[in-house]
C-alpha cells in the first residue's frame, strides 16, 4: 500500500480562481476550473533496471482517481463508485463493467482541450470483456491501449511513450457528471524531451470537471 | 559509326521510327536526304554520338529526343570523368535521384520521385537484378566498368516491365563486343579502396566476345570510432561478365551473356540485447550469377522477333561468432532465384505505325532462415504486353501500351500506359505520359519470420505468419505490449500507383536547353512496416500494412549550357512533395495537432505545416561543370550535389548501436515544421584526368571535398575520399575522333 504515499500535487492553472462555494445546486453557473495533476504515480515500481529501462517491484495495482474530489482514492475503496479512473502503466481503466462497480464511461476525442466546451452526447464506452490486467493490452477498454490506438504513441528509437497530441479523454462519471482530461506526460516531472533514462509511469494531466448536471465545460 | 545530330534529325517524324531491319543504314540515308540538317552536325558542340539511343522506354531502340516520356541517359564517358566505381556513385549525382540507406540505416537504395527504393526496377540489359532481401537493391553490388550507358526512365513502366516499376526503371546497358580492344584500369583511394578491372572485346567475322573482370576491395570506414566495429565493414568483391555474340546470317543473331558476382565482408558488431553488450565477429558472403541468351531473328524488314531466356540466382549468408570464445552467435541466409523465358515481336507496319507485343513466364523461388524454416517458397507469373507507337501527324507521337500479369499469389494486374509527344516548333516540344504501376507484395512482406538479434534487436513478421507467431509469443508470455492490433494487419494487396508526367523540352537559346517535367504519383495500398508489439525483453516486432494512400508530386528541371567550347555546365533541380494523403487531409480539416514539448500546450497543425513523408527532401539539385578538351587529352569535372533537409522516422538504432533520433518531437507522429530535421547539405566532387596518346589515362579526384559527414543520421555517406587511377586502352580500330 505504498501507493498512498504517492505524491500528489494539485496545481491551479493561472487565470482561474478556485471558487468552492460548497453550496448546493445553486442556479448560478459555477465557474469550472482547469486543474493540472502532476506526477500521478501509476505503479512505477520500486526502481528500474537501468540496463533495459524496465521497472522493478511492480504492485500490479491501479492508482484510482476521482474527478469530483480531485484526489487519489485508496485501493481499499476500489469496490466503490468513489473513483472514476484507474492508472497502471499505460493502461487506464474506467469504473464500470469489468473494471469496477460503477457506471463510469469514457471516450477519446480528437481536438484541443481548451476548445472542447461541450461533452459529446454519446459515444461513451464501458470497460468490456475481458477484465483488464495491469499492464496488459486490452482492446476492449473504453480508453484503448496500444501505441497510436489510445492516448499515447510509442517512440521506438527513444524508447518512450508520448501522449499523442490532440487526444482528449471525456469521462462520464458514475454520478452522471462530465470531465475532460488531457494527458501531457508519462514521465516524472514532465521533461520536455523524455528519454528512456526518465522515470516512467508518472502521469501529468490536466482536467476540467463539471460538477453540475450539464455537458458544458465553461 | 558516324556522328549525327540526333535532336535535329528527330524533328523529321518518319526518322523517329526506324525499321528494325537496317537501323544504321536508315539513319545514314535519311541524314543524307536532309543534307542541310546534316551539315549542322559539323558543329562539334551540337553533335551527339549515335549512342544516344535508349531501349528502356519502349523495349526498342529509340532516340532519346524522340520519346514522349521522361528519360535520361548517362553515357560511359561521363561515368569515367566522374571517376565512379559502383552504381550508387553514379546515380547519387543525378537530378531527382537520392541514394538512401535502408533498414538499420545500412546500404544504398535509390529514391526516384519520392518513391522508396523498392519501387524502382533495376535491370541489367533489360533483365531484373534480384536480391532485394531488405526490400531495396544494394546498388554497390553493381560494378560499372563494363557499362556502356545507364538509362533512366521516370514514371510508371509496369506496362512493359510488370511489378516494381512504379517510380521508374534503371537499365544498365553493358558493353557489347565491337572491334578488337582492351582496357585495363586500376584505382586506389582513401580507406584502402582498390579497384582493378579489365575488359577485352574481340570480334572476328561472325563471332564477338566480350569479357570483363573486376576486383573491388575497401577497408570500409568508421564514422563513430568511439563504438565497437565499423560503420561499413571491410569487404572485397569480384565481378565477372562475359558476352558472346554470333551472327548466323544477316537476319539472325544470338547473344549469350553471363555474370558472376561474389563478395565477402568481415564484420565486427557489438550486439546489445537485454541491456548486455556482446561483441561478435563474423563474415558475410553474397553472390549472384545470371545467364541470359537472347536470340534475335528478322523475318522480314517489317517483323523482328526476340526470344530471351534469363535465369539468375542470389545468395547471401551472414555468420557471427562470439568474440570471446568463437562460438556461433548468429546465422542468417537468404537465397533467391528467378527464371524467365520471354518472347517478343516488333512489327513495323509503316513509317507511322509500329507494334510491339510479347509474353513470358516467371518462376521465382525464395529460401531463407528469415522465414523461420528453410522451406522453398515459389511464385509464378504469366504475362503478356503490347505497345503501339503511332505518328498520326508529322509532329505528334502517341505511344499506347499495356501489360497483364497473372500471379499465383496476388492474382491479376493490368497496367496501361499512354504517352504523347508534340513538337510545337523547333524550339519547344511537349511530352505527356500517364500510366499505372504496381508492386506485388514480396516474399518478405508475406512470409518473413525474422528475429535480428544482431542488428539492434527486432523481429519482422510477414503478414501471412504474423498472427500465428504473435499468438505463440503471447502464449509464451513474451509480449510486453501491443502497439497495433494484429487483427488489423490483414492480407496484403499489390501496391498501385496512377501517375502523370508532363513536360517540355525547350531550346531557350540555340545552345541553352531546358527540360522540365511535372509529375504526380497517386499511390494506393502502399505497404509500410508497422510496429506491432514490444517483447518483454524490449525488442520491437514489426509487420507490414497497406497504408491506404500517399502521393508524391513535384517538378524536375534540367538545364544544359555549353559555357565555352570544351566546357559544359548543367544545372538540375527537383522540388518534391511526398505526403500521406490521409494525414494531409486531416491537417486540412483541422484534425492534426502538435504539443509544444516545452509548454506542453497542444496546438492545431495548420495547413502547410505538415512537411510530408520521412526521408524525402523538398529541394534537391546539382550543378556540374564538365571539361573535355580532346586535342590535349585533358578532362575534368566539378560537381556540387545538394540535398535539402529531411525528416527521419522511428527507425531506432544504426549498425553501430547508436540511437537515430527520430524527427518527431511534438507527439503527433508526423513530420511537421516544428520537428527536428536532418540539415540540408551539399557535396562537392572534383576530378581531373589526362589521356596520353589515346591509350594511357591518369585520373585524380576528390569526392566530398569538404568532408561532410553525419555519423548517426547518414551512415552511408563516407567522408572525404581521395583517389587516383590509371588506365590503359588499346583498340585496333581506333574510333576516337
Amino acid at each position: 500500500m505504498n501507493l498512498i504515499k504517492s505524491i500528489l500535487l494539485i496545481a491551479v492553472v493561472s487565470g482561474f480562481v478556485i471558487a468552492f462555494t460548497g453550496c448546493n445546486e445553486s442556479e448560478d453557473p459555477v465557474p469550472v476550473v482547469a486543474t493540472t495533476i502532476t506526477n500521478l504515480a501509476a505503479d512505477p515500481g520500486t526502481g528500474f533496471n537501468p540496463a533495459n529501462g524496465q521497472p522493478t517491484g511492480l504492485t500490479r495495482k491501479f492508482t484510482l482517481f476521482s474527478f469530483k474530489t480531485g484526489e487519489i482514492i485508496l485501493n481499499t475503496d476500489s469496490a466503490t463508485i468513489k473513483w472514476d479512473l484507474g492508472f497502471n502503466g499505460t493502461t487506464i481503466i474506467v469504473n464500470s463493467a469489468m473494471s469496477g462497480p460503477g457506471t463510469s464511461q469514457a471516450q477519446l476525442v480528437n481536438g484541443i482541450f481548451d476548445e472542447l466546451t461541450t461533452a459529446p452526447a454519446d459515444g461513451y464506452k464501458s470497460d468490456n470483456d475481458p477484465a483488464p490486467i495491469a499492464g496488459a493490452p486490452n482492446p476492449n477498454l473504453a480508453i484503448p491501449t496500444g501505441s497510436g490506438q489510445g492516448w499515447y504513441t510509442y517512440d521506438g528509437a527513444a524508447q518512450v511513450n508520448r501522449p499523442t497530441a490532440g487526444k482528449v479523454i471525456i469521462v462520464k462519471t458514475s454520478e452522471g457528471r462530465y470531465a475532460k482530461m488531457e494527458i501531457v506526460s508519462y514521465y516524472k516531472d514532465a521533461p520536455a524531451s523524455p528519454t528512456s533514462a526518465n522515470i516512467a509511469r508518472y502521469y501529468t494531466f490536466r482536467y476540467v470537471y463539471q460538477p453540475n448536471d450539464t455537458k458544458a465545460f465553461n | 559509326m558516324g556522328y549525327f545530330l540526333v535532336d535535329d534529325l528527330s524533328i523529321f517524324a518518319p526518322v523517329k521510327f526506324l525499321s528494325p531491319f537496317s537501323f544504321c543504314m536508315f539513319l545514314i540515308t535519311t541524314a543524307n536526304a536532309f543534307g542541310q540538317e546534316f551539315d549542322a552536325a559539323a558543329d562539334t558542340l551540337k553533335t551527339k554520338q549515335l549512342d544516344e539511343i535508349i531501349v528502356t522506354a519502349t523495349r526498342n531502340e529509340r532516340m532519346v529526343g524522340a520519346l514522349p516520356m521522361p528519360v535520361s541517359l548517362i553515357p560511359k564517358n561521363q561515368i569515367k570523368t566522374m571517376g565512379s566505381l559502383r552504381l550508387n556513385d553514379v546515380l547519387t549525382e543525378q537530378t531527382g535521384l537520392v541514394v538512401v540507406p535502408q533498414i538499420n540505416a545500412q546500404g544504398n537504395g535509390i529514391q526516384i520521385q519520392g518513391f522508396n527504393p523498392d519501387y524502382t526496377l533495376i535491370l541489367i540489359d533489360g533483365e531484373p537484378i534480384i536480391g532485394r532481401y531488405t526490400g531495396s537493391l544494394e546498388l554497390s553490388r553493381i560494378a560499372i566498368g563494363n557499362i556502356k550507358q545507364i538509362e533512366i526512365v521516370k514514371g510508371p513502366s509496369s506496362s512493359l516491365y510488370g511489378s516494381d516499376a512504379l517510380a521508374g526503371v534503371i537499365n544498365i546497358i553493358t558493353d557489347r563486343p565491337t572491334g578488337i580492344r582492351t582496357n585495363a584500369a586500376m584505382r586506389y583511394g582513401t580507406n584502402n579502396t582498390l579497384d582493378v578491372n579489365a575488359d577485352v572485346a574481340f570480334t572476328k567475322k561472325k563471332w564477338g566476345v566480350y569479357v570483363f573482370g573486376n576486383r573491388y576491395h575497401t577497408d570500409g570506414y568508421d564514422l563513430s570510432p568511439q563504438n565497437f566495429g565499423k560503420t561499413v565493414s571491410p569487404f572485397t568483391n569480384y565481378t565477372f561478365n562475359s558476352k558472346l555474340t554470333y551472327k548466323f546470317s544477316s537476319a539472325t543473331d544470338i547473344s549469350v551473356a553471363g555474370r558472376f558476382f561474389d563478395e565477402d565482408q568481415v564484420f565486427r558488431f557489438e550486439v546489445e540485447s537485454n541491456g548486455s553488450r556482446t561483441r561478435t565477429a563474423g563474415n558475410g558472403n553474397t553472390h549472384d550469377w545470371n545467364f541470359n541468351p537472347v536470340l534475335t531473328h528478322r523475318f522480314s524488314d517489317k517483323l523482328k522477333m526476340i526470344a530471351r531466356f534469363y535465369s539468375t540466382h542470389y545468395l547471401t549468408e551472414t555468420k557471427l561468432n562470439l568474440e570471446t570464445d568463437g562460438s556461433p552467435y548468429y546465422q542468417d541466409n537468404f537465397e533467391q532465384s528467378f527464371t524467365r523465358p520471354e518472347l517478343n515481336a516488333e512489327y513495323f507496319f509503316n513509317d507511322r505505325n509500329i507494334l510491339t507485343a510479347g509474353g513470358g513466364y516467371i518462376k521465382e523461388m525464395v529460401q531463407t532462415s528469415r522465414y523461420g524454416d528453410e522451406e522453398k517458397r515459389f511464385q509464378e507469373t504469366s504475362y503478356g504486353f503490347f505497345q503501339h507507337e503511332w505518328l498520326p501527324l508529322e509532329k505528334l507521337t502517341v505511344i499506347s501500351g499495356g501489360r497483364y500479369d497473372h500471379n499465383t499469389i496476388y492474382g491479376g494486374q493490368f497496367s496501361p500506359k499512354l504517352s504523347s509527344r508534340y513538337e510545337l516548333n523547333k524550339k519547344v516540344t511537349f511530352k505527356i505520359s500517364g500510366g499505372v504501376g504496381f508492386k506485388a507484395p514480396d516474399f518478405r512482406q508475406l512470409y518473413f519470420n525474422f528475429n535480428n538479434s544482431a542488428g539492434g534487436g527486432y523481429s519482422v513478421l510477414g503478414t501471412e505468419v504474423a498472427l500465428d507467431r504473435l499468438a505463440e509469443l503471447d502464449a509464451a508470455g513474451q509480449i510486453q505490449i501491443y502497439l497495433f492490433d494484429p487483427n488489423r494487419l490483414g492480407a496484403l494487396q499489390a501496391e498501385r500507383s496512377v501517375s502523370i508526367n508532363a513536360g517540355a523540352h525547350v531550346k531557350i537559346l540555340p545552345s541553352l536547353k531546358m527540360d522540365l517535367n511535372v509529375f504526380h504519383n497517386s499511390i494506393n495500398n502502399l505497404i509500410e512496416t508497422q510496429a506491432v508489439a514490444v517483447t518483454t525483453t524490449g525488442q520491437s516486432i514489426y509487420s507490414y500494412r497497406n497504408i491506404l494512400r500517399a502521393f508524391t508530386q513535384g517538378v524536375e528541371s534540367n538545364f544544359s549550357y555549353p559555357v565555352a567550347k570544351y566546357l559544359s555546365l548543367s544545372v538540375g533541380y527537383q522540388l518534391l512533395f511526398a505526403k500521406d494523403k490521409d494525414i494531409a487531409e486531416a491537417v486540412k480539416a483541422g484534425y492534426m495537432y502538435w504539443r509544444d514539448p516545452i509548454t506542453l500546450a497542444t496546438k492545431r497543425l495548420k495547413p502547410g505545416e505538415y512537411f510530408g513523408l520521412y526521408n524525402r527532401s523538398r529541394n534537391m539539385g546539382n550543378i556540374k561543370l564538365f571539361y573535355d578538351h580532346k586535342p590535349s587529352g585533358w578532362e575534368g569535372s566539378l560537381r556540387v550535389i545538394y540535398r535539402g533537409k529531411y525528416g527521419i522516422g522511428d527507425i531506432r538504432g544504426n549498425i553501430q548501436g547508436e540511437i537515430i533520433p527520430p524527427s518527431d518531437r511534438n507527439s503527433n507522429s508526423i513530420l511537421d515544421k516544428y520537428d527536428d530535421f536532418v540539415s540540408g547539405y551539399a557535396l562537392v566532387n572534383i576530378s581531373v584526368a589526362k589521356t596520353i596518346n589515346q591509350t594511357i589515362r591518369v585520373q585524380l579526384g576528390v569526392d566530398n571535398v569538404f568532408d561532410h559527414t553525419e555519423p548517426v543520421t547518414i551512415p552511408n555517406l563516407p567522408g572525404r575520399l581521395f583517389y587516383t587511377s590509371v588506365s590503359y586502352s588499346f583498340s585496333k580500330k581506333n574510333i576516337q575522333p
